[in-house]
């Protein structure tokens, strides 16, 4: 298997990636605001003075868009299929949702957070459709 | 410096004269580099005081013409040249991990570990389209079959044979729901375009082409962080084009519209207002991206057919000057007068937008 592309991590991200390897999601809220964001940053972008704080999420969310890759980067096994999740918090996330091959995907659908590997990259927070347990 | 040689020639400027240099090719995987524009500058024996490497992506010769025209009217330059030549067909070095779109380092770690590639990006804004519009793989491939029309009689082009919906739809998948033919070509390739004020260019060899408005915007990089209607920075831009330039949509007589894949001169057509959200589809399909239609589109091709080194940006800008003076390639817009040339940069994560007036 050829590696894929493992993150390289800084002090901002630790929180999350630490939660990963715990099984949790973990995303970020504005103390001013309530609201959500994604990806990780050292800022509120809904109050830009402010610092955000962690929280859980619920890994619960349905499909924003998807893709399936069927020629690609030499770092990564075709084909698979990327996903854009909206999260119940009311933020996209892009991450990879594993199915069935020929498995009836559509945009709307409702999924569930799990943590997997990825060409050798593990504790990946990755996406199914809810009630599919294959 | 071929293409810079031959753009200067068709002004009637000598090289001596060029005070400013905009160069954008900072792509390793084209055979860029970051010291490009010192480079180039040494290259070609020049030493220019004026000079711009803004990089956003394919757009940005669009982004310099906007920022050589403020510097000629500033008087910082007097005659700029903005030029792109790129070799990814002949290249053989690998791309190294330095730029955002491959580099899982900062918000690239949140989305480079699950292995998206550049085209998927087009294909989740595709699918999402599909599903909120109704929009058709049908119609996406009569983008591809109508700028492949226009590319017959165009002899730089890259592919000058016609193809059918039918081909489109029957060409290897890709990233779905894109297809090859949905993808843009892939060439070596280059141009130069000359700028100066109107009153040096009343004593040029050729009628000069004037730049009437222009926008630009920058917004993101990472997928994720996308807008949820799926506008894209276009939508800044182009307004603010039109607004410069005081016309309106109905004055457009022809179009370049950076098409790297099939979704991407769609999405440009709703966010600079040609039809509304989500009714690309139908725009293409009634026929309005040909001549009779209400904006005759990449005249010379486009990136789907014509050519593609990477950036091609530039070419829009030719190929805008090109209609303006009769002198297409490709499909000629008779009497055309004004064209708009607009391109983007990346995944949707930058625009920029020009209207060309005679």
């Amino acid at each position: 298997m050829t590696k894929g592309m493992p993150p390289v991590t800084d002090v901002t991200s630790d929180p999350f990636w630490e939660g990963a390897r715990a099984g949790r999601l973990m995303i970020q809220r504005c103390p001013v605001t309530g609201m959500h964001q994604w990806y990780p940053r050292a800022h509120s972008i809904h109050s830009p003075g402010a610092s955000p704080e962690w929280v859980e999420a619920s890994g619960q969310g349905t499909i924003f868009s998807f893709t399936t890759i069927q020629r690609g980067m030499s770092a990564f096994e075709t084909p698979y299929t990327c996903v854009l999740v909206m999260l119940d918090e009311g933020v996209l996330v892009l991450s990879r949702l594993e199915a069935e091959p020929g498995a009836d995907i559509r945009v709307g659908m409702p999924v569930e957070a799990f943590f997997g590997e990825v060409q050798g990259t593990p504790d990946l927070p990755l996406f199914r459709i809810k009630g599919d347990r294959s | 410096m071929e293409c810079i040689a031959g753009a200067l020639d068709d002004a009637g400027i000598a090289l001596s004269e060029v005070d400013g240099l905009c160069v954008a090719a900072s792509d390793w995987a084209e055979g860029g580099g970051v010291s490009s524009l010192t480079e180039f500058a040494e290259y070609a024996g020049i030493t220019p005081t004026f000079f711009d490497s803004t990089d956003v992506g394919g757009c940005s010769y669009i982004v310099h013409a906007g920022h050589a025209a403020a510097a000629i009217a500033t008087g910082l330059a007097e005659v700029v040249v903005i030029s792109y030549a790129a070799c990814p067909r002949w290249w053989p070095l690998d791309t190294p991990s330095f730029d955002p779109f491959v580099l899982p380092a900062g918000p690239g770690q949140f989305e480079l570990p699950y292995g998206p590639t550049l085209i998927s990006a087009y294909a989740l804004f595709a699918q999402r389209h599909m599903a909120l519009y109704g929009t058709t793989s049908e119609q996406l491939a009569r983008v591809a079959v109508t700028f492949r029309e226009h590319a017959a009689n165009n002899p730089h082009a890259r592919f000058t044979a016609p193809i059918t919906i039918d081909d489109v739809l029957a060409s290897t998948p890709i990233a779905s729901p894109l297809r090859k033919l949905d993808c843009c070509v892939v060439t070596d390739g280059g141009g130069a375009i000359v700028m100066t004020s109107a009153e040096r260019a009343k004593d040029c060899r050729r009628r000069p082409v004037h730049l009437a408005g222009f926008g630009s915007a920058a917004a993101r990089t990472q997928i994720s962080q996308i807008a949820l209607d799926l506008s894209t920075p276009a939508a800044i831009s182009g307004p603010r084009a039109f607004a410069m330039a005081g016309i309106g949509h109905d004055d457009i007589d022809v179009a370049q519209i950076y098409d790297a894949f099939t979704i991407t001169p769609m999405l440009a057509l709703e966010d600079l207002g040609f039809c509304g959200r989500g009714e690309s589809g139908g725009f293409v399909d009634d026929g309005h991206l040909t001549l009779g239609g209400r904006l005759p589109t990449n005249t010379d091709g486009g990136g789907l057919s014509s050519n593609h080194p990477g950036k091609r940006g530039i070419f829009t800008l030719i190929e805008g000057v090109r209609q303006l003076r009769g002198e297409g390639p490709g499909l000629q817009i008779p009497d055309a007068e004004v064209a708009l040339v607009h391109g983007l940069g990346g995944t949707f994560c930058a625009a920029a937008t020009a209207i060309l007036t005679v």
